[in-house]
């Protein structure tokens, strides 16, 4: 996808979000419960408040961690014609990750997700033309609690060649354990450091705080080559300001504090600029994440990355219960916005009540929704052959360009073809049995499920990743009891 | 009812968290029994606020300033209520995320919806360990023990608290929710009560007390 662009922030604007930024970065400073992340900004001159566990980070630190970030991360696929090159030029669209429940396909029954959820809607990912990059959609709560992040990972790594993010790096031990699964998945560490087949997405904790465990992790990660995301949630009114320019000042800060401690601790590691504000509906108190807010916030977001040279990633998640009118409405606005300002990974396609709910149906549809939104944003341009000259000259006056070679070739590249949408005659609609929408998507997951094959890792691999899950795994009456 | 303990009422109600507490003070110099003051005033201020809330008349920041006018009150009258008399709520619940979880809007909007509705609220924080959860239900003699978890790697803590508990402190009931808990699976813990937002957690708090 190549984004034809519009702005909402002037370069005014972005200037004194930057400079607001620093100075609320100097004087209130951050809460940072991990020690030894206090220790790194310590020796580096921060001021420490060790009660409070927060610190004041001068602007140098954040400058000079703006100088050693990098402008392009390529998300490498397992198969290469899927790598996803974030060079703030082309815009990429990413699974929603991580619910916990989804409606069964077969039954409708709304139940905890299953490994084979998380199977099923991977493989139809790796068929989708408009996802690009994968995240595991539903954590696999049938598995024992102490590895489900582990065979999410697993199950994403053998059902998709594309790239695979996930956000379960949240202690030490995740982290080495997950980073271990990808240097297997790639063949080695040296391999893995030239082609990250996969990368982890971070929250930080609105307002201005960074969680331990994420961030210790966070640390590991960088040192692993493993390309991280920071993703900052205020909610306007509730974590944040409820002015949304207010919102971008604290998750800005939340994700600069965030950068300069891994490029203390990596130079040169790679971070992607994340950024899902989405305010709290204050009626009903659920997070609005398919909201135009949203999308205003994600655009701006992205503006923010690419005036400090970042990779953005941004995400939609429509509050709707089910597929249907609601759930386009909400997919729709949540992406056009952020994809028209440039965002270069964009996640939140299939899932729903706020990334919580995964509908098969609905992961078609997203494709579908995001197929039309990249011919909107693709960007047009005059050229010999887009003018067409010599072939109006050859058609002349009064008679039609069916019959041209040049219609045929257009035809691909200009005219966006719709798989779910019915185009047909009403006449036809009604005597092939007046489909929805919704019917159609339940086709297209069927035939999906049914015919499309994904190589699986070698065996070696697998082998290994099966070493590390059953090494990880602890016995379930070590402590543990069941996720469901 | 006296003139000041209606105006203390309405204060709650007009969301005056600035002044809400000279106001008390006025009501204890003024030797209003400090009981009437707070369940005749306070309570049934953020009782009327809590039902246009409910019914979507009002906005969330208005309940919020709502309960933080209460509690500024509270303060001050809490203080002079004589040695050995107490306030009637509708029962004590001790609240809190669970360990290595860091969620806490949910759990909030909880406590505030609980605390607005009659019941005495004592809110743990976030990421609080099963022991910290067990002693506090015993030391503070709570009715119910509610905790919230929003994520899949950390709702089998609630397990581990409830089984316990059980043991232990039969007495406290146990009120669970966040977003990934379902009924299925809270029946499936042995939880008392469970539910998916915070008006419908009141509901359960009273069918637990009640
Ligand atoms: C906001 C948010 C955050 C914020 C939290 C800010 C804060 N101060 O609380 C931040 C950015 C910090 C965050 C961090 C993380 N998050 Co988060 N987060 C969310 C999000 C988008 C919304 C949660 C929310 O606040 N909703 C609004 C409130 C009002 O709703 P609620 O919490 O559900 O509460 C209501 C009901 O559930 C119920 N309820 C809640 N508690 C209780 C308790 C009782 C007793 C009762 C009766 C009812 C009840 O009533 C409430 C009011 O109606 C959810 C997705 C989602 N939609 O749930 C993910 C989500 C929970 N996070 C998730 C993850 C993975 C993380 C991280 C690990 C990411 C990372 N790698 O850094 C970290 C967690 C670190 C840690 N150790 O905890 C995942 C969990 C995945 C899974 N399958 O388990 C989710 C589901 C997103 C996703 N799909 O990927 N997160």
């Amino acid at each position: 996808m190549r984004g034809i662009r519009f702005q909402i922030l002037s370069k005014e604007d972005l200037d004194r979000i930057h400079w607001g930024t620093l100075h609320i970065l100097e004087k209130v400073g951050v809460q940072v419960d991990s020690p030894t992340c206090r220790k790194l900004l310590n020796e580096n001159g921060c001021e420490i408040d060790e009660k409070k566990r927060s610190a004041k980070i001068p602007s140098h630190l954040v400058e000079e961690a703006i100088r050693k970030k990098k402008s392009t991360i390529t998300l490498a696929g397992r198969n290469p014609k899927y790598d996803a090159r974030l060079d703030l030029k082309h815009s990429h669209m990413c699974a929603n990750g991580n619910g916990a429940v989804a409606v069964d396909f077969d039954t409708g029954e709304r139940r905890n997700s299953t490994k084979k959820d998380l199977i099923d809607s991977t493989t139809i990912c790796d068929a989708l033309p408009n996802v690009h990059v994968h995240w595991p959609m539903v954590s696999s709560t049938d598995m024992p609690p102490s590895v489900v992040h582990l065979h999410d990972l697993e199950a994403s790594l053998n059902h998709t060649e594309k790239h695979v993010m996930y956000e379960t790096g949240v202690t030490l031990e995740d982290a080495k354990n997950l980073t271990a699964m990808g240097y297997a998945a790639a063949g080695g560490e040296k391999e893995y450091r030239r082609r990250p087949i996969t990368s982890c997405l971070q929250c930080t904790y609105a307002p201005l705080q960074h969680d331990a465990g994420v961030m210790d992790a966070s640390l590991e990660f960088a040192r692993s080559g493993v390309p991280l995301v920071f993703f900052c949630m205020p909610q306007p009114g509730a974590t944040g300001p409820a002015s949304l320019v207010g919102s971008v000042v604290v998750g800005n800060a939340e994700v600069l504090s965030a950068l300069v401690m891994t490029q203390l601790s990596t130079p040169g590691a790679a971070v992607i600029y994340g950024l899902g504000i989405a305010p709290l509906d204050m009626r009903t108190t659920v997070r609005a994440g398919g909201s135009p807010e949203h999308a205003i916030c994600s655009a701006m977001g992205t503006e923010m990355a690419h005036y400090y040279g970042m990779p953005s990633c941004v995400g939609v998640s429509g509050t709707a219960k089910e597929p249907g009118i609601q759930a386009a409405i909400e997919t729709y606005t949540g992406c056009v916005g952020p994809l028209l300002a440039g965002a270069d990974l964009m996640c939140g396609i299939g899932l729903l009540e706020d990334s919580s709910c995964l509908h098969l149906e609905q992961v078609v549809i997203d494709d579908e929704i995001v197929g039309a939104i990249a011919r909107l944003i693709r960007g047009e341009w005059a050229c010999d052959d887009t003018m067409a000259l010599d072939i109006i000259e050859k058609v002349g006056i009064g008679n039609n360009y069916l019959a041209q070679k040049h219609t045929m070739q257009f035809l691909r590249t200009d005219h966006f073809m719709p798989s779910l949408m019915s185009r047909e005659s009403e006449d036809n609609w009604s005597k092939t049995g007046k489909k929805t929408v919704k019917d159609t998507a339940r086709e297209k997951v069927k035939k999906i499920l049914a015919e499309h094959k994904v190589p699986s890792l070698p065996d070696d691999a697998n082998r290994e990743l099966t070493a590390i899950i059953d090494k990880v795994k602890k016995p379930l009456w070590g402590g543990e009891s069941k996720v469901q | 009812m006296e003139e000041i303990v209606t105006r203390l009422k309405d204060a709650v109600i007009n969301y005056e968290m600035e002044t809400i507490a000279d106001l008390a003070k006025q009501v204890v110099d003024q030797g209003v029994d400090p009981l009437v003051a707070i369940e005749q005033g306070l309570a049934e201020g953020i009782k009327t606020v809590g039902e246009r809330f409910g019914k979507g008349e009002i906005f969330l920041p208005e309940l919020v300033m709502g309960a933080e006018a209460m509690k500024a009150a509270l303060a001050v009258l809490e203080p002079a209520v004589p040695q050995g008399q107490h306030r009637a709520t509708l029962g004590k619940v001790v609240i809190g995320t669970v360990q290595d979880d860091i969620h806490e809007i949910g759990k909030n909007l909880v406590s505030t919806m609980l605390s607005s509705n009659g019941f005495e609220v004592v809110d743990l924080g976030v990421n609080v360990p099963a022991a910290d959860f067990l002693k506090k239900a015993g030391e503070l003699k709570a009715n119910i023990l509610a905790m919230s978890a929003l994520m899949t790697t950390t709702m089998p803590r609630m397990g581990e608290i409830i089984t316990p508990l059980k043991k232990d402190n039969p007495s406290v009931k146990t009120l669970i929710g966040g977003a990934p808990v379902t009924d299925v699976y809270a029946k499936e813990i042995g939880a008392d009560e469970y539910s998916g937002d915070a008006s419908g957690a009141v509901d359960s708090a009273k069918n637990l007390v009640g």
